[in-house]
C-alpha cells in the first residue's frame, strides 16, 4: 500500500513554546486519518506545517511523494484542503468562488454537481455572507473537493452541521474514501471520528500521546465509548 | 491562459461590485475635468501658447485614475486578500503568487485605460482637445506612467505588514501625489522644496512626460526619464513577486 502522507519529527515552536513536538504521523491511501486533542493541542499547526503554509523548524513532511514548499503548485494539483477559518472575498458569489477554484486545475470535478451533492444547487446565486453557518461549512468541504483530489485535508469538518448534515458528510466521505481517496481530518466529534477514522493520532500540548485505531484506544483504558477513551487519552478527564 | 482570463473577470466583478474604484478612478476624473472645462474653457495655457489649458492638463487628468488605482486601490487590496487569508486560501492551490498578484495589476490597468477612453472624447467634444504630438509616443509614456506607478503599489501591498500598514503608506503616496505632483495642482505654483520632492516621484516623471508627448513638445531630454521609469517598474514589479507573502 501507498504511504501517502509522511510525517517525520516535525517541530514547531512560538517564541521558545513547543506547540508541536516531534510529531510522526504515515497515513496510507484510500485511508481516514484523524488528528484529534483539545482546542490549542497543536492540531492547527501540524496541519499548517503539514501543508507547508507554515515552515516548521524541524522534521520532514512529503505528501504523496511530493516537498509541500519545494513542490507547492504539484502537489496542490491533487490536494484539497479546508482550512478553520477559511474566508473569501467580500461580495463573492458561491458560483463565483467555484468558477474561480476549478480554473486553478488541470482536470477539476464539475462543481456544479458537487454543489447539488452537498445540497447547494439552488444557492449558487448567493453571496457567501448571505450562506447560513451549515451551508458555509458544506461549501468548504464542496471547495476542497473540487480539485478531483488523491489527498484531502479536511480542519473540524463538520463543525457547525447540524446533525443530519454532519450524517450526510460522513456518506459522502464514505463513498469518496471507497473511490480511494485519502482523508486527513481534525474534528470535535468522537461519535464522527468512530465512523469515519481507520487510524487517530492524539495531540495533547503538542506531542502524540496516542497513536492508532479507534479499538486499541478503546482497550488501552478499557473504556467502552471511545469519547471516554478520548478524554482520558488526552487528558482532559481531570478538567471534568 | 484560461484560468487567468476566469480569475481576471470574476476579479473585476468583485472590483466594480465594490464601487470605490468606479468613483475614485472613473467619475472623479471626469468631475475634474469638467470642472476645469467650465473654468479655463478654450483658453491657451498662456498668453501666445499654441496650446489650450484643457490640452495641456489632459495628461494629467489621465494620471487621476492611475494614481487612485496604483496607489490606494491596489496596496490596498492585496493587502486585505492577505490579511483576510484569501491569499492563505489560493496558497493551498496549484496558482503561482505571480499569476494572482498579475490578475489583480490587470484589473487596475483596465480601470486607468477606461478611465482615459472616456476623458478624452468628452474633452475632444466639448472643448476641442486635440493630440498634437505622436499618439504612439503618448500612449507609450501613458503605458510607461501606468506600469511604474501601479508596481510601485503592488509593491506596498505584497510587503505591506498589514491592511493598516499598507493604508498608512497608501495615503502617504496618494495624497501628495494627488495635490503636488502637478495633477489637481499646476507644479508651478509649488513652493520650492515641493517641487524638489514630488519631482523623485515616478508619478510627476510621467506625468510630464505624457504632458510633452501630448502637446508634441520635443522630447529629446526624456532619456533618462524612460530610463527610470523602467527600472522603477522592474524593480518594484520584481520585488513584489520575490518578497510576496501568502501570510
Amino acid at each position: 500500500m501507498q504511504t501517502v502522507i509522511k510525517v517525520e519529527q516535525l517541530s514547531k515552536a512560538y517564541n521558545g513554546q513547543p506547540v508541536l513536538d516531534r510529531l510522526c504521523i504515515s497515513v496510507q491511501a484510500g485511508t481516514v486519518f484523524g488528528l484529534l486533542g483539545a482546542n490549542g493541542a497543536g492540531k492547527s499547526t501540524a496541519i499548517e506545517c503539514i501543508l507547508g503554509v507554515k515552515s516548521a523548524d524541524g522534521g520532514k513532511v512529503f505528501l504523496l511523494g511530493h516537498h509541500p514548499q519545494k513542490e507547492r503548485r504539484q502537489l496542490f494539483q491533487k490536494v484539497g484542503v479546508q482550512f478553520q477559518q477559511g474566508d473569501f472575498q467580500p461580495e463573492i458569489r458561491l458560483a463565483e468562488l467555484c468558477e474561480e477554484t476549478a480554473c486553478l486545475y488541470e482536470a477539476p470535478a464539475d462543481w456544479q454537481k458537487l454543489c447539488a451533492q452537498f445540497g447547494l444547487a439552488d444557492k449558487l446565486k448567493q453571496t457567501i455572507k448571505s450562506l447560513s453557518g451549515g451551508e458555509r461549512q458544506k461549501l468548504f468541504i464542496v471547495l476542497a473537493l473540487i480539485p478531483n483530489p488523491r489527498l484531502v485535508f479536511l480542519d473540524e469538518l463538520t463543525t457547525g452541521l447540524d446533525a443530519k448534515a454532519r450524517r450526510e458528510v460522513w456518506q459522502i466521505l464514505a463513498k469518496l474514501k471507497s473511490n480511494g481517496l485519502t482523508i486527513f481530518l481534525t474534528s470535535h466529534f468522537m461519535d464522527e471520528v468512530e465512523v469515519l477514522c481507520d487510524e487517530i493520532c492524539i495531540l495533547h500540548k503538542g506531542q502524540a500521546v496516542f497513536y492508532g485505531t479507534v479499538e486499541q484506544a478503546k482497550q488501552a483504558c478499557n473504556c467502552t465509548k471511545f469519547e471516554e477513551a478520548y478524554l482520558a487519552l488526552s487528558g482532559e478527564e481531570a478538567a471534568i | 491562459m484560461k484560468s487567468f482570463t476566469i480569475l481576471l473577470k470574476n476579479e473585476l466583478k468583485l472590483n466594480l461590485r465594490n464601487m470605490n474604484m468606479v468613483i475614485f478612478a472613473i467619475l472623479m476624473p471626469l468631475v475634474i475635468l469638467l470642472i476645469f472645462g467650465f473654468i479655463y474653457g478654450n483658453k491657451p495655457a498662456a498668453e501666445g501658447e499654441a496650446y489650450t489649458f484643457m490640452e495641456k492638463s489632459f495628461s494629467a487628468l489621465c494620471c487621476i485614475s492611475i494614481c487612485s488605482g496604483g496607489l490606494m486601490g491596489l496596496p490596498l487590496l492585496v493587502s486585505e486578500y492577505r490579511e483576510r487569508k484569501i491569499l492563505k486560501r489560493f496558497q493551498v492551490t496549484p496558482v503561482s503568487p505571480t499569476k494572482l498578484l498579475t490578475v489583480e495589476f490587470a484589473i487596475y490597468i483596465l480601470y486607468s485605460a477606461a478611465s482615459m477612453l472616456l476623458l478624452f472624447p468628452v474633452a475632444a467634444l466639448f472643448w476641442q482637445v486635440r493630440l498634437h504630438g505622436s499618439l504612439t509616443l503618448f500612449l507609450g509614456c501613458w503605458l510607461l506612467t501606468m506600469l511604474s506607478t501601479l508596481s510601485l503599489g503592488l509593491l506596498v501591498g505584497g510587503i505591506a505588514k498589514n491592511q493598516k500598514t499598507a493604508s498608512v503608506i497608501a495615503c502617504l503616496l496618494y495624497f501628495p501625489m494627488l495635490f503636488f505632483s502637478g495633477i489637481t495642482v499646476p507644479l508651478e505654483v509649488m513652493p520650492d522644496i515641493v517641487q524638489k520632492i514630488v519631482l523623485c516621484m515616478p508619478l510627476t516623471q510621467g506625468m510630464q512626460l505624457m504632458q510633452t508627448a501630448f502637446l508634441g513638445l520635443p522630447i529629446n531630454n526624456s532619456l533618462l526619464t524612460f530610463a527610470f521609469l523602467s527600472i522603477v517598474t522592474l524593480l518594484c514589479f520584481g520585488s513584489a513577486v520575490k518578497y510576496f507573502k501568502w501570510e
